[in-house]
């Protein structure tokens, strides 16, 4: 059992270097956002495989990550919008003209 | 589990490498908060969940949100140019210097338990279960005081940036979204979510992982994401109530120490009192470190009137 889930964690481990890879290529600040958003949904379910593997507090750190890794996401589109305060959703009616789609220098 | 401690460390190390010597602003931040995400992740496997939770709250939550706000307002003021990857031969030296002495301190770190048998000898006295807390909050009661004062200390530090001085306006930008919108939905749907775990683990924190810092981080990102969706005004100083939200924490940390000193000294709560007295100071410095966090992570006041 013990066996499995490590097995398991190593397999998540490397889904989350793969995510690590696609940060560091981009193309678009979007796709490095949203690469972010992978490490941390990776990140949530590592916890929950060592919270499985007796790590009894990894269970409330697996909430308190699934809760603000989002946030990062929130940040990131309010970073994005024209004035850095508003919502690209209500000033774009073209998905291409978001900001996060541009590449990096 | 070794391979999984050694990938681990090893994608720790490519995330740290890429954050601080990759080129691009915006990729240094994102590779930041990938940082803060695995280094919690180490934080659990060490056997701290409370230093994990402080982790994973802060170094992926809140500091993503400020650092990615810093470089959208960088990038608008056309101030986003790459990096260069030339090398500063002073702060590389200085970083060095410190990283060896962190390696050199790590490597003479005599074997054994540490300080855990002492802790938990004089555990029953303390009042609370979770040793961590006991040692926060009761044996070194005054590193944590000093704590919550620096961080309202660099609160005060932000209202100087206030547009045209207006310290007491509403903090931060005024903030708006499509009203139907995916944010405005998102805003309504996290934050009661947030309430209840960040209550949860200032409540758990007197006998399990969880406390002042890490409930009042969960809560503070609940009143951002409010804010940021543009469901409700951020708070200004002008309301009294806000800015006794602020001292109250540490305010009555100061007054429950010197309370102490009718029972043999400064913060030495009496065993019988202490549970009381240690629950009621995580409660309301839970609120002040919520309101102080949230506000230095909206910014100073950028005018748009007071509330």
């Amino acid at each position: 059992m013990s066996t499995w889930l490590a097995v398991l964690a190593v397999g998540l481990l490397g889904s989350l270097a793969a995510a690590l890879w696609r940060v560091w290529h981009g193309p678009g600040q979007a796709d490095r956002m949203m690469a972010a958003q992978l490490v941390g949904t990776a990140g949530v379910g590592l916890l929950l495989i060592l919270w499985a593997m007796g790590e009894r507090a990894a269970l409330d750190v697996a909430l308190v990550l699934a809760l603000l890794a989002a946030l990062a996401a929130v940040g990131f589109v309010k970073a994005s919008s024209v004035d850095g305060a508003g919502d690209p959703e209500e000033e774009a009616p073209d998905p291409s003209m978001i900001k996060g789609r541009r590449h990096d220098p | 589990m070794a391979v999984f401690d050694l990938a681990l460390c090893t994608l720790i190390l490519l995330a740290a490498l890429a954050a601080v010597a990759g080129p691009g602003l915006f990729r240094a931040v994102v590779f930041f908060v990938v940082y803060g995400v695995l280094i919690a992740l180490a934080w659990v496997r060490l056997g701290a969940p409370d230093v994990a939770l402080a982790e994973a709250a802060i170094g992926a939550g809140l500091t993503g949100v400020l650092l990615l706000g810093a470089v959208g307002r960088l990038s608008r003021a056309g101030a986003d140019e790459p990096l260069t990857s030339r090398i500063d031969w002073p702060v590389a030296l200085a970083a060095g210097l410190v990283g060896a002495m962190l390696v050199w301190a790590v490597l003479s770190l005599a074997p054994g338990p540490g300080l855990a048998p002492a802790v938990a000898e004089i555990l029953p006295q303390t009042g609370v279960e979770n040793p961590v807390t006991a040692v926060l909050l009761n044996l070194r009661a005054w590193d944590t005081l000093l704590e919550s004062v620096v961080l309202l200390a660099a609160l005060i530090g932000l209202w100087p940036l206030a547009r045209g001085g207006a310290w007491q306006a509403a903090a931060g930008p005024v903030h708006h979204a499509l009203p139907d919108g995916v944010l405005a939905g998102f805003g309504r749907l996290l934050p009661p979510v947030a309430l209840l775990v960040g209550v949860y683990l200032v409540w758990a924190g007197a006998y399990q992982p969880g406390g002042a810092f890490q409930g009042g981080t969960v809560l503070a990102a609940a009143g951002v994401l409010c804010v940021m969706a543009g469901l409700v005004r951020a708070p200004g100083m002008a309301a009294p109530l806000w800015r006794l939200a602020l001292v109250a924490g540490p305010g009555l940390f100061l007054a429950l120490g010197v309370a102490g000193m009718a029972f043999g000294g400064f913060l030495l709560f009496p065993t019988a009192l202490a549970k009381g007295m240690i629950l009621a100071i995580e409660m309301v410095l839970t609120l002040s470190i919520a309101v102080t966090l949230a506000l230095m992570v909206l910014g100073p006041p950028e005018g748009g009137g007071a509330q």
